[in-house]
């Protein structure tokens, strides 16, 4: 594999390895991979429990630093950044979905989505237009100001995405986003990112469940924090 | 990021976290209640004795200087001075001399003698012997009848103007003008009652329990040799600074006792400055005891916060993740949480300096001493309140700003 980043990449991972010190036993969450992603493209992380998975997904979303080998998002290379220029690139370049939907309870739909706006230091002005952008594309205008007790999950979910998006960052960054819903639910929140996609959005899940994966068009299975496979798929979940 | 930005919106987080929790948050705030109110109170008591010290102080004069033979406040110095002679009569006559067109000059001397009219009487009332040119000295001025006189001292005469309270007490609703009254074994004729002058605070003089008479009287009368410690009140008015007057008088006080250059003075020069010195160093005792007392019952509901604190952020760990996942930096979650804390103390605050104004009123009303809350006090009371909130809520704060995103969106 050449040691060159790929031009088109907007994610680049170097031989990336994580340990965690437990007590005195060391243990290698990650041991060497590498990988890049192309804008626009849609991945699915996939692999068991304890295969590395959530350690990768924390590094991509720059949780993390990797204890070893080199990440560019982007064109930033973050392994050695701050916490606070981490903070930073996560505001802008990254969205999170969450399995639990993570919304702060006691702020209004239109106070969760404008958040990253806020740590931005956006202007006022501006933040509401986006914030509104953000939830009417979500489809739920009408519910700026409910509490997101007052919505289904589904509907939380959505404004899980519209906080994602509203900062038009540069991954979507989902971690198992329909583990906490119904089927019926989940596929119509994978819909939305079937449509994300198809609006030029780069998209990576995180996920073990194959019908979720069957959405993007390449699937990457890890395994003893290695990957094991990574293959194109047909996306036929998003063509159907 | 952008500073006001920031504020605005940790204000609006705090206030929304602190309306969340309504209870916690009256609970947290009844300990900087009370501390702010024990402050505060302690606070507009002390400026209550100032105020009435100063009404005091204005009869003493601030352009006056005084000769006596003992300084207004002794310390532990006392046998240095008991063997000094007095001042007597002759001696304010000469200072008079040397000062005459340039300054007032009146000497008084006092003591303490039962009153009685028929069959009224009241003990140990101040009796001053003095001249007519006391109201100069004083700006105290009878409310009817007249003051002394020149010629009542001239020619020793039995007038005696008396105080307020001496009036009430003495005479009822009875009008004491032209009444005699025995003053110890003497009769003398009431010329006059003095304006009230209320500034009966403190252990200091009751200028209203007094009784003026002429100085030649009063020597006639009372003065055994033991009496002739004569006061004598010097009033620029033609030397400019007090300072000036202060040198000039004890030149010509070392004149008149024909003191060497090499001799110390055997006699004290007395200004509103040194009993002010004193009352400051006194009543700044007693503040900076009652503020320590105080500050501890503000210390206390200021752990109180503190700990609630503790708990608002351990509640909200995973928030805390969440937060910092979508871009928050440790200042950001370091701000939210001292904006809780400073919103908290400061509502504690403003409640408690609403309390102490009632309490404020409360004395006033009561006649013990003019109180009210100054201006000051509340900006006051409004920053220590503010600042007590930073403390309280630092340390809580830190801890949830250095929290790690993952192990913090993990939390349940």
């Amino acid at each position: 594999m050449s040691n060159s980043y790929h031009r088109n990449a907007v994610l680049a991972l170097r031989d990336v390895v994580k340990t965690y010190e437990m007590g005195a036993e060391k243990v290698h969450a990650l041991s060497g991979v590498s990988l890049d992603i192309n804008r626009n493209e849609y991945v699915a992380i996939m692999g068991p429990s304890g295969s590395g998975k959530s350690t990768l997904m924390n590094i991509i979303g720059c949780l993390d630093i990797p204890t070893s080998g080199s990440y560019s998002l982007d064109g930033e290379m973050v392994a050695n950044k701050s916490e606070g220029e981490l903070a930073e690139i996560r505001n802008r370049m990254i969205g999170f979905v969450f399995q639990t939907f993570n919304l702060i309870p006691r702020a209004d739909i239109f106070h969760n989505v404008e958040l990253p706006l806020v740590y931005g230091g956006i202007p006022k002005a501006e933040r509401r237009q986006r914030t509104e952008e953000a939830i009417e594309q979500v489809g739920l205008a009408d519910r700026m100001k409910h509490k997101p007790n007052e919505l289904s999950g589904g509907q939380r979910q959505r404004v899980a995405i519209a906080r994602a998006l509203v900062f038009n960052p540069s991954i979507i960054l989902a971690d198992e986003p329909t583990g906490n819903l119904d089927t019926k639910t989940g596929e119509e929140i994978m819909g939305m990112f079937d449509d994300l996609h198809a609006a030029g959005q780069t998209i990576i899940l995180v996920t073990h469940e194959d019908n979720i994966a069957r959405h993007a068009n390449r699937a990457i299975h890890l395994r003893d924090g290695k990957i094991e496979r990574d293959v194109v798929t047909s996306g036929d979940a998003a063509a159907a | 990021m952008n500073t006001t930005l920031d504020i605005v919106e940790s204000f609006k987080i705090a206030w929304a976290a602190i309306i969340a929790n309504k209870a916690r948050g009256a609970l947290t705030t009844l300990g900087i209640i009370i501390g702010i109110v024990a402050v505060t109170t302690t606070m507009t008591a002390f400026n209550g004795m100032q105020s009435s010290f100063s009404q005091a102080a204005g009869a003493i004069g601030v352009d006056v200087v005084y000769v006596s033979r003992m300084p207004w406040i002794v310390m532990n110095d006392f046998f240095d001075f008991r063997n000094r002679p007095n001042l007597n009569i002759s001696e304010a006559q000469q200072l008079e001399k040397a000062f005459e067109g340039r300054a007032i000059v009146n000497p008084s001397i006092d003591t303490r003698r039962d009153l009685r009219f028929h069959s009224r009487t009241m003990e140990g009332v101040s009796i001053i012997g003095t001249t007519e040119k006391m109201p100069i000295i004083t700006n105290r001025m009878p409310e009817y009848g007249r003051f002394l006189m020149e010629f009542d001292v001239r020619y020793k005469k039995n007038a005696a103007i008396i105080g307020y309270e001496v009036a009430e007490d003495l005479f009822g609703s009875v009008n004491p003008l032209n009444k005699e009254i025995n003053i110890g074994r003497y009769t003398f004729r009431v010329a006059g009652v003095m304006e009230e002058q209320g500034g009966n605070t403190l252990g200091g003089p009751n200028f209203d329990r007094q009784v003026f008479i002429p100085i030649s009287t009063f020597i006639k009368s009372f003065g055994g040799r033991r009496f002739m410690d004569v006061d004598i009140a010097v009033k620029a008015s033609a030397i400019s600074t007090l300072d000036d007057l202060e040198y000039e008088v004890i030149g010509e006080m070392r004149k008149i006792r024909k003191l060497r250059p090499t001799e110390p003075e055997n006699f004290s020069i007395n200004k509103l400055d040194s009993l002010l010195g004193a009352f400051n160093s006194i009543v700044g005792a007693v503040l900076g005891i009652g503020l320590l007392v105080t500050s501890i019952a503000l210390f206390v509901g200021g752990i109180g916060v503190m700990n609630i604190m503790f708990v608002s952020v351990t509640e909200r760990t995973r928030e805390i993740g969440i937060r910092k996942a979508i871009g928050a930096k440790r200042r950001s979650i370091l701000m939210q949480f001292l904006f809780e804390s400073a919103t908290i103390c400061l509502l504690g605050g403003l409640i408690g300096i609403l309390i102490s104004a009632g309490l404020a009123a409360a004395i006033n009303a009561s006649g013990m001493m003019p109180a009210s809350l100054s201006p000051g006090i509340m900006l006051a009371s409004i920053i220590v309140s503010v600042v007590v909130g930073v403390f309280a809520g630092l340390v809580p704060a830190f801890k949830g700003a250095r929290l790690d995103p993952i192990d913090a969106l993990r939390y349940e």
